[in-house]
């Protein structure tokens, strides 16, 4: 049982940062139905500049608390997202390109920015000091690192924001304006290319936070973004593209899947690698709409 | 009459080479035909009928981990374990195609991307069957009909494949398949409506093209006589398709052009910025995608353009 209850701890702690990957995606998604696949990638850039603010990597006076990183993360990233969709998307998408066209040309942006990390930092793997130390942690019957329990805060935060953004706002109604219908948004008066240029940005700082909040489990590496934009669309998938809380729900029921999996099942441990894109595939041919449909309009 | 002219003293010429080049050169030479024959299939599935696959790599894989498991495991002789990889492979592909053709756009390619993750889970898991990690290696192919395929000669059956993929599929582009693989490209509902079978000519394309990826795949296993999981993974997918985005999309042309720059460059490129070369292949991507959609091809058509006289292509 306690077993049990420490990987309840574990499992829900990376299904928040599957949850978050798909967050990213979808707040791209909703109003320009583009998957950007380079997101992976950027929550790799997130958490090579919070090691890099954090420890003494780029400079040696740099040596930030937290909550500083934590804004650097976010401005750094969300302002990267966005010159992403001035330099690659806008122009595509103005000159009315196919719509595969912006995907493959964020395909050319992920291998831009992993190998740029490559080039920046190398092959070797960052530690990356996490907020809360080291020290066991144990809430209740529930006991883990500390750091799975700030992953799970801090994911929840984020989620009851965008949740508010989305479901109460002037800006979120006019995101899913444009993801219901572009052409009439757009005579409704919204800006499509400002919409479309915050929701980069926003879905990088996503990305780049989740980047930021693995890494002190997982260490910063240059390989580290791709497994993430895998997992994180099998999320998406699984909850459907539609809402918050299906991203949510979706990563929680994969890393439970996952972890549940290694755990019980009688297999080898490196087939059980392949259990997401088994759900990945069961899931896009048997019910491609995902758990959660979009609410239907009104 | 010419044409078929051409054809054989461009074979005949690309096998000569073969017999001139030393061991190294051989190496690289043989690689490259691999890569064009991949592209060429590739770029039938992509830029032709606009399926976004991932699945490429692993089909090669299926192709050359099936005709070694089936020749040196189970003991068969090469032209039983040939007729079965491929086999293999149609069947397997015909299966991926079938369900996830369905898929809308990039959904296809995450499908796709999917199983090609899988398959080098399991094939770094087969134990012994698949040689795990490191693969299988100290085969070597048997002769067949009496006949030692060794040195140069092996190199005349790559320029023999890669002549055989472009013909079959030039012939294919052509026909009223072709056309119909780019109405639906274009737009699936008009094509579905002017009668074409929609989802018929998805799964034959996908089935047909990814064969051919099995076929390369055989000859990739017989051309280091070792085979591991890495180079069947996601890498090479995205090689393979950065090959045709800066080739040309659907263009033959642009397919051969692009694979033969995009695997020589990193010998040129290596020596001067190290593993930056991957940063220039992104940037040109990007560049390929928003200033000159038509690729390589479509600069090779302007500047043959302003030497021909008007209307004469």
């Amino acid at each position: 049982m306690e077993d049990f209850l420490e990987l309840t701890v574990s499992a829900t702690a990376s299904g928040c940062i599957y949850a978050l990957m798909a967050l990213s995606y979808l707040i791209v998604l909703r109003p320009t139905s583009i998957i950007n696949f380079a997101i992976g990638e950027w929550a790799a850039t997130g958490a090579f500049v919070g090691v890099g603010v954090l420890t003494t990597l780029l400079w040696p006076r740099l040596d930030a608390p937290y909550p500083v990183a934590v804004a650097i993360v976010l401005v750094v990233l969300g302002l990267l997202g966005w010159a992403v969709e001035r330099l690659t998307v806008r122009p595509l998408v103005k000159r009315g390109a196919a719509v595969t066209s912006p995907i493959l040309a964020l395909l050319g942006v992920l291998v831009i920015f992993r190998e740029t990390l490559t080039l920046l930092f190398g092959a070797d793997p960052f530690p990356s000091p996490p907020p809360l130390g080291y020290r066991r942690l144990e809430i209740g019957p529930f006991a883990g690192a500390p750091q799975q329990f700030f992953i799970i805060a801090v994911t929840l935060t984020i989620f009851a924001g965008v949740w508010y953004f989305f479901e109460r706002t002037v800006w979120g109604r006019a995101f899913e304006a444009v993801a219901i219908n572009r052409r009439a948004a757009a005579l409704m008066g919204i800006n499509l290319g400002r919409v479309t240029a915050l929701a980069f940005a926003a879905g990088a700082a996503v990305a780049g936070m989740a980047g930021l909040l693995i890494s002190p489990l997982t260490s910063a590496h240059y390989m580290m973004g791709l497994p993430l934009a895998i997992q994180g669309f099998t999320a998406l998938v699984i909850g459907g593209v539609g809402r918050v809380e299906g991203a949510l729900l979706g990563g929680l029921i994969l890393a439970f899947a996952e972890q549940l999996g290694a755990r019980y099942l009688p297999i080898p441990s490196g087939l059980t690698l392949a259990f997401p894109f088994s759900l990945l595939i069961l899931f896009l041919l048997l019910r491609p709409t995902g758990l959660i449909s979009p609410r239907e309009v009104r | 009459m010419i044409r078929t002219l051409v054809w054989i003293a461009a074979i005949v010429a690309a096998s000569a080479i073969a017999f001139v080049l030393g061991g190294y050169a051989t190496d690289v030479y043989r690689k490259m035909l691999i890569w064009i024959a991949l592209a060429l299939s590739y770029n039938f599935l992509f830029g032709t009928a606009g399926q976004v696959a991932f699945s490429h790599f692993a089909f090669a894989g299926v192709g050359a981990y099936g005709v070694v498991i089936l020749s040196t495991k189970l003991g068969l002789p090469f032209g039983v374990a040939f007729i079965g990889a491929m086999a293999l492979c149609a069947l397997i592909a015909f299966i991926v195609a079938v369900p996830s053709t369905r898929l809308e756009g990039f959904y296809l390619a995450l499908a796709t991307l999917a199983f090609a993750q899988l398959f080098t889970v399991l094939i770094n898991e087969g134990g012994d069957l698949t040689g795990g990690t490191g693969g299988i290696a100290g085969y070597s192919l048997p002769s067949i009909f009496g006949l030692q395929l060794r040195g140069p000669w092996y190199t005349v059956v790559l320029v023999l494949l890669v002549a055989g993929t472009l013909l079959l599929l030039n012939r294919l582009d052509k026909s009223s398949f072709g056309r119909a693989c780019r109405a639906i490209r274009e737009n699936p509902a008009v094509a579905a409506a002017m009668g074409i079978n929609v989802r018929r000519t998805k799964v034959i394309t996908f089935t047909l093209t990814s064969t051919l990826a099995g076929l390369a795949g055989v000859a990739y296993a017989y051309t280091d006589n070792v085979i591991n999981p890495p180079v069947f993974g996601l890498e090479n997918v995205f090689l393979l398709l950065f090959m045709i985005i800066v080739g040309g999309m659907g263009r033959p042309l642009g397919a051969v052009v692009g694979a033969i720059l995009l695997y020589l460059a990193p010998f040129f490129l290596e020596p001067i910025v190290g593993h930056g070369y991957l940063v220039i292949f992104g940037i040109l991507v990007v560049l390929a995608i928003l200033y000159q959609p038509a690729g390589l091809a479509g600069l090779i058509d302007r500047s043959l353009g302003l030497l021909r006289p008007r209307g004469q292509s």
